[in-house]
C-alpha cells in the first residue's frame, strides 16, 4: 500500500500541466462595427478573433502596431481596453443539406425559428476558387423555366449569369422564378423516380434587402414549395456593414459544398451594388485608402474572387457545379457605371432589363438586345436550339423595322409579316411571375409561333391562345411532352406529331 | 489626439533612429524628445504622441509580466527568468505581480504572448467549453 501511495505522489509531482501559449491584444478604438487591437502579433488575415463576451471578430487589417478587426454580432458591451485573443481559425459556416430548408444569417445561425441546424462540417468563409484543371465546360443547362432565357439567353450549370437592371425591374423575381423552377423539376424527377436527372439546390443571399423584402420572397417559396431544395442566407439593411460584406461569401461557402460532393446548386446574390456599398462603408472606417466613387481598389476583387468560386468541375473532382445569378442594380438604366461595369466583366453574360418595357408590360422586361449569355448555348437543349435558333435575330429585326414603320410609310408585304411576327414573338414571351414553364412546353410553344400557327391569332390574343394551347398540351398530350423531354431533340417524327397537335387546337380555338 | 500619416511616418523614422543593435536607447529618446520639442514644430505633439506609443509597445515586447496569487519562490523565479530568456532573449526585464483573481498558478505575458496556468483561466476554458 505504501508502495502505491509513494507511486501515487511521485506521478503527481511528475505531472506537469502545460500553460498553452495565447495571442492576446487590447482594443484601443473602437466604433462603426470596426475595432483596432494593439498586440495580436500572431494574427492571420480573416481570422476569427475572440473579443469575449461571445462577441467574435474578423481580422481585416495587418497593420504595423495594430490589426483591423471587423465585428460580427452586438459590439456594445466592448470597450476600450477590454482583451482579445487569436483563435487560429478562419471564419467558417456550417455546409451540408442540413442547411435546406432554413432560414440562416452570415454566421449559418438559424433566423426562422426551426431549431438548431444539425451540421457538423464547417467551410471557410473565403476559400480559393477552383483552378483551371479542376474545371470543365458548362454544358448541362440551367432550365429557368422563363421562356425568353431558355430560348435566347440559356444559362448552363456553372456559369455566372448576371440580372441587371433598374429598380422595380423584375431582377429578383427572375431568381425566385428560377429556384421556383429547379424545385418543380426536383419534384417532378423525384416523383418519377428518374436517378439520372441531376437535381439542383438553390441559395438565395439577400445583401442589405428590407426584412420584409427577405420575408416576402420565404413566403412565395413556401408557397411554391420550394423551400425544401432551397438556403436562404440573409443579412438585412440593418445588419452591420460587416455582416453584408460577408454573408455572400457565406452563401458561396455553403454552395461550394454541394459543388465539391458532385451535386449541383445554383445561388443567387440580390444583389451585388449593395455588397460594393457595405464593402465600401467597411474600407472607409478600417481607413483604407479610397478611389473611384469612394470605392477601395479591391472592389473589382472582391466580386471577381466571389463569382470565380462559381464553376462546373470536371468528372474527377465529383462533376458538381455552382451556377451564380448575381443581380445588380443600376440607376436610370447607366451600366457604365463602376460596379456594373465591372460586374458585366467577370460574367458569363448579363440579362438586361428595362424600365420602359417593364412599364410597355413586357414582363419580364427583358432586353434582347443587351442580354447575353456567353456559354450557356452550349448547354441548350438541342430540341429549343432547333426551334428558337432564329429567334434572337427575328427579334432584333423586328425591333430595327418597328422603329422604321414609325415613320408611317408604308411597308412592303414581307416587311409587314416581320412586324407582325415580332409583335407575336414578344406577346409569347410575357409571362406571369412565379408560373415557370417546362421546357418541353416552351419547345412545343415556339415550335407553333415559327410555323405560322399564331399569325393569324390577333396580336392581343397571342396570350390566349398561348396559355389555352399549353392546357391543351399538358391535358391531352402528355406523352407527346414526355418524348420531346426524354429525347431532348425534335425529329421528324415528333414535328410531324406536334404538327397534328397543333393543327387539331388551331381548328378547335376561337 | 489626431495624428496624422506625416506624423506617424516622422515618429516612426525617430523611433528607428533611437535603436541601437534593435534595443531601444534611453539617452537618445530623451534627446530625440528634447529636439523635437525645442523644434517648436506644429505637429509636435502629435509625433511624440505616436513616438510614445511606439516606445510602450516596444516596452511590453521586452517586459515580462508574472503574476502569480502567492509570491513565487526566488528558485523558480530564477527558473522562469532562464526560460524566459532562452525563448525571448537576454534583453527581456521580469516584473513579478501579485494578483488574486488568478486563484492559482501563474500567468506570464510578453508583449502579445501569453502563458496562462492559472486556475481562472482553466474554469474559464472550462465554461466555454460547455
Amino acid at each position: 500500500m505504501s508502495n502505491l501511495l509513494m507511486e501515487i505522489e511521485a506521478q503527481i509531482a511528475g505531472a506537469r500541466t502545460a500553460a498553452a501559449r495565447q495571442n492576446v491584444g487590447s482594443i484601443r478604438e473602437l466604433g462603426d462595427g470596426v475595432a483596432k487591437i494593439e498586440g495580436l502579433t500572431d494574427a492571420m488575415l480573416n481570422e476569427m478573433i475572440d473579443l469575449g463576451d461571445g462577441v467574435t471578430g474578423l481580422v481585416l487589417n495587418l497593420e504595423e502596431t495594430e490589426v483591423g478587426v471587423i465585428i460580427l454580432g452586438d459590439y456594445t458591451q466592448l470597450k476600450e481596453g477590454d482583451e482579445a485573443r487569436t483563435t487560429g481559425k478562419l471564419l467558417q459556416v456550417p455546409v451540408g443539406k442540413s442547411l435546406l430548408g432554413r432560414v440562416v444569417n452570415v454566421l449559418g445561425q438559424p433566423l426562422d425559428g426551426k431549431g438548431p441546424i444539425k451540421s457538423d462540417i464547417s467551410y471557410p468563409v473565403e476559400k480559393i476558387a477552383p483552378g483551371i484543371m479542376r474545371r470543365r465546360s458548362v454544358d448541362q443547362p440551367v432550365q429557368t423555366g422563363i421562356m425568353a432565357i431558355d430560348a435566347m439567353i440559356p444559362i448552363g450549370r456553372g456559369q455566372r449569369e448576371l440580372i441587371i437592371g433598374d429598380r422595380a425591374t423584375g431582377k429578383t423575381t427572375i431568381c425566385i422564378d428560377t429556384i421556383i423552377s429547379q424545385a418543380e423539376l426536383n419534384k417532378a424527377a423525384e416523383a418519377a423516380g428518374d436517378s439520372s436527372y441531376r437535381p439542383l439546390y438553390c441559395i438565395y443571399v439577400a445583401i442589405g434587402q428590407k426584412q420584409s423584402t427577405v420575408a416576402r420572397v420565404i413566403a412565395v417559396l413556401e408557397e411554391a414549395g420550394a423551400m425544401p431544395y432551397s438556403i436562404i442566407v440573409s443579412s438585412a439593411a440593418s445588419d452591420s456593414a460587416a455582416n453584408q460584406y460577408l454573408v455572400p461569401f457565406a452563401g458561396a461557402a455553403m454552395g461550394e459544398w454541394f459543388m465539391d460532393n458532385g451535386m449541383d446548386a445554383l445561388i443567387v446574390y440580390d444583389d451585388l451594388s449593395k455588397h460594393a456599398v457595405a464593402y465600401r462603408q467597411v474600407s472607409l472606417v478600417l481607413k483604407r485608402p479610397s478611389g473611384r466613387e469612394a470605392y477601395p481598389g479591391d472592389v473589382f476583387y472582391l466580386h471577381s474572387r466571389l463569382l470565380e468560386r462559381a464553376a462546373r468541375v470536371g468528372e474527377k473532382y465529383g462533376n458538381g457545379s455552382l451556377t451564380a445569378l448575381p443581380i445588380i442594380e443600376t440607376q436610370a438604366g447607366d451600366v457604365s457605371a463602376y460596379v456594373p461595369t465591372n460586374v458585366i466583366s467577370i460574367t458569363d453574360g448579363q440579362i438586361y432589363l428595362e424600365t420602359d418595357l417593364f412599364y410597355q408590360g413586357v414582363r419580364p422586361a427583358i432586353s434582347v438586345g443587351l442580354s447575353v449569355s456567353r456559354v450557356g448555348s452550349a448547354a441548350q437543349l438541342k430540341a429549343m436550339k432547333q426551334v428558337a435558333g432564329q429567334l434572337k435575330g427575328e427579334l432584333a429585326q423586328f425591333r430595327e423595322l418597328a422603329a422604321f414603320a414609325q415613320f408611317g410609310s408604308d411597308l412592303d408585304a414581307k416587311t409587314q409579316a416581320q412586324i407582325d411576327r415580332g409583335k407575336r414573338i414578344m406577346e409569347i414571351f410575357k409571362q406571369t411571375q412565379y408560373h415557370p414553364i417546362p421546357v418541353e412546353v416552351q419547345v412545343a410553344v415556339i415550335w407553333a409561333v415559327q410555323n405560322g400557327y399564331v399569325d393569324r391569332v390577333p396580336v392581343p390574343r397571342v396570350r390566349a391562345f398561348q396559355s389555352t394551347f399549353m392546357d391543351f398540351l399538358v391535358t391531352r398530350h402528355v406523352e407527346l411532352l414526355a418524348t420531346i423531354k426524354r429525347e431532348h431533340t425534335l425529329s421528324d417524327a415528333l414535328k410531324a406529331e406536334l404538327k397534328t397537335v397543333a393543327d387539331a387546337f388551331t381548328q378547335t380555338w376561337t | 489626439m489626431k495624428v496624422n500619416k506625416r506624423a506617424k511616418r516622422d515618429a516612426k523614422q525617430l523611433f528607428h533612429l533611437c535603436l541601437v543593435n534593435r534595443l531601444l536607447a534611453e539617452n537618445r529618446v530623451r534627446h530625440v524628445v528634447q529636439r523635437v520639442v525645442t523644434a517648436g514644430r506644429r505637429d509636435g505633439p502629435a509625433i511624440l504622441s505616436h513616438f510614445r506609443r511606439l516606445l510602450r509597445l516596444d516596452r511590453a515586447r521586452h517586459t515580462a509580466i508574472i503574476e502569480s496569487v502567492t509570491v513565487v519562490p526566488a528558485d523558480v523565479q530564477a527558473a522562469i527568468e532562464a526560460g524566459l530568456m532562452r525563448r525571448y532573449g537576454p534583453h527581456v526585464t521580469t516584473t513579478f505581480a501579485y494578483r488574486p483573481a488568478l486563484i492559482a498558478g501563474v500567468r506570464i505575458q510578453v508583449g502579445s504572448d501569453v502563458y496562462d496556468g492559472s486556475v481562472q483561466a482553466r474554469l474559464t476554458a472550462l465554461e466555454k467549453s460547455f
